[in-house]
């Protein structure tokens, strides 16, 4: 029975992104069209494994600082779903530093610069990757 | 699942795949600080050292010579809706699924305690796990008030029946009923009753929550915070049909939860909060665990039904329509609605 629920799951899940969106909180984006439904088999086998879809930081003056400074600890997702000031990306850079990221002090407001325009306020460009259950 | 970060891995699980009681193993969220240190097992021991007459050092089959102690209960992440908070915080943006709901098997740690002999000075249970923090990273260890470990507390080994996943901190991982996921040590390899509470980043700066409610956006000093521990009352709607039509009745579903041990109710509304409907909640409970419920309703006009959801819990404390902002993001619990479109 359990086999059976975490079937229907899956297909729920392979429809999930379907829901009417919610409205309270802050998500401004749009509903997604429904798509159909996906058996088990494909859905497990065709998405991809968690933590395995990375994608690139977008291209630009400071990317290859943003490449070197943060990807030793995370991927860029951690990055690209931010939407935050020059302020707060400058106090975040500054905990990064001292928490062991390599950016030359001379690079550091490029870097500031890189993370503002491509990740600030307005960014609503991030699309998390959708995968298969884990353990799959 | 939606992953939230490639690595360190974390991932949520979308809302509509949270509608049984038990959250399957492979569809639960997962959150790591960095990449974890996965354990051989047959090596594995737990460390019990500090304000205790005797240190322990525990393999696995020790703790499973301990008379098992099971609970069913949810797991939330601190900063599930982060990601609806305005103005906007840094960290991972988690929207709704860093939830769920297992049966966690293993051994009370009162248990343990009681073994080791703990001193009656000891006030709090300093956790360490096995991942070590990249670089300059402050490693990530907690403390828990020694008052609900000894009456809560568990050092699981299995999840749904089944032997810890190392995403999930194979092979024991503590369980911490009601309070928020950065209790839940993974990896574990240490328990040390202590005198004080941990210091560190994780303490002191970390994971703590506003003493009063601020302005949204305003900093505020670490003084005026506390550690985030108990979860807030909390609903969300994980199932609702795509359209309606006057007359016909459909159903939502959803699930509630505390840091109060059980639900007392959920409520719906189609207006705004102005008046409210009961919801069906299901008979299947345990402490801390979540409640699912069921609303039937039936739309008097076309257009777009706005159904929005509120949970009151065992205390009496009522979900809030907006969520108290804080300058970390946790605990998000804005009443969550679903628009309906309907046709005459």
């Amino acid at each position: 029975m359990r086999k059976a629920g975490r079937a229907l799951l899956i297909l729920l899940a392979a429809a999930a992104l379907t829901l009417p969106a919610a409205s309270s909180g802050a998500s401004k984006k749009k509903p997604k069209k429904s798509s159909e439904k996906v058996a088990r088999a494909d859905f497990d086998t065709k998405l991809p494994v968690l933590g395995t879809k990375l994608a690139e930081f977008p291209p630009g003056d400071g990317k290859a600082i943003a490449d070197s400074a943060c990807l030793a600890c995370h991927s860029t997702d951690m990055v690209r779903q931010q939407r935050l000031n020059e302020k707060q990306w400058t106090a975040n850079v500054n905990k990064m530093v001292g928490w062991g990221a390599e950016v030359p002090e001379n690079r550091r407001a490029a870097l500031i610069a890189y993370l503002v325009k491509n990740f600030g306020p307005d960014n609503d460009r991030f699309e998390a990757v959708v995968t298969r259950p884990v353990g799959k | 699942m939606i992953q939230m970060n490639g690595y360190a891995t974390d991932a949520e699980t979308p809302l509509d795949a949270l509608t049984t009681y038990i959250t399957p193993n492979d569809l639960f969220f997962v959150r790591h600080h960095w990449n974890p240190a996965y354990q051989d097992t047959r090596r594995w021991a737990l460390t019990v050292d500090g304000e205790v007459e005797r240190p322990l050092r525990l393999t696995l089959a020790d703790l499973r010579r301990f008379r098992p102690a099971s609970a069913t209960c949810i797991l939330q992440c601190a900063g599930n809706g982060r990601g609806n908070y305005n103005p906007v915080v840094p960290g991972v943006q988690w929207k709704w699924g860093a939830v769920g709901n297992a049966r966690w098997t293993g051994v009370r740690v009162k248990d343990i305690l009681d073994q080791a002999g703990m001193k009656g000075t000891a006030r709090h249970l300093h956790t360490f796990g096995a991942d070590k923090p990249p670089v300059k990273t402050p490693p990530f260890h907690r403390s828990v008030e020694i008052e609900k470990i000894l009456q809560d507390g568990i050092v699981a080994y299995e999840m749904n029946g089944e032997p810890l996943m190392p995403l999930h901190g194979a092979p024991a991982r503590l369980v911490v009923p009601g309070w928020s996921g950065n209790h839940w040590m993974k990896w574990l390899e240490r328990i040390s009753p202590q005198l004080e509470a941990q210091k560190g980043f994780y303490m002191e700066t970390g994971y703590r929550y506003p003493n009063q409610p601020g302005e949204p956006g305003v900093p505020v000093k670490p003084e005026d915070t506390s550690p985030v521990t108990s979860l807030f009352v909390k609903s969300n709607i994980t199932e609702a049909p795509a359209a309606g039509k006057v007359g016909a009745a459909l159903t939502i579903r959803g699930f509630a939860f505390s840091g109060a041990p059980d639900i007392a109710k959920v409520e719906v509304t189609d207006d705004g909060g102005e008046t409210w409907q009961p919801a069906t909640l299901d008979p299947q409970h345990d402490p801390f665990a979540w409640r699912l419920w069921s609303f039937r309703y039936q739309p008097k006009t076309a257009g777009k039904a706005v159904l929005a959801a509120r949970a009151t819990d065992s205390n009496g404390t009522v979900q809030p329509k907006v969520a108290a902002w804080n300058p970390s993001g946790y605990l998000y619990n804005a009443w969550h609605s679903v628009e309906i479109p309907v046709t005459a």
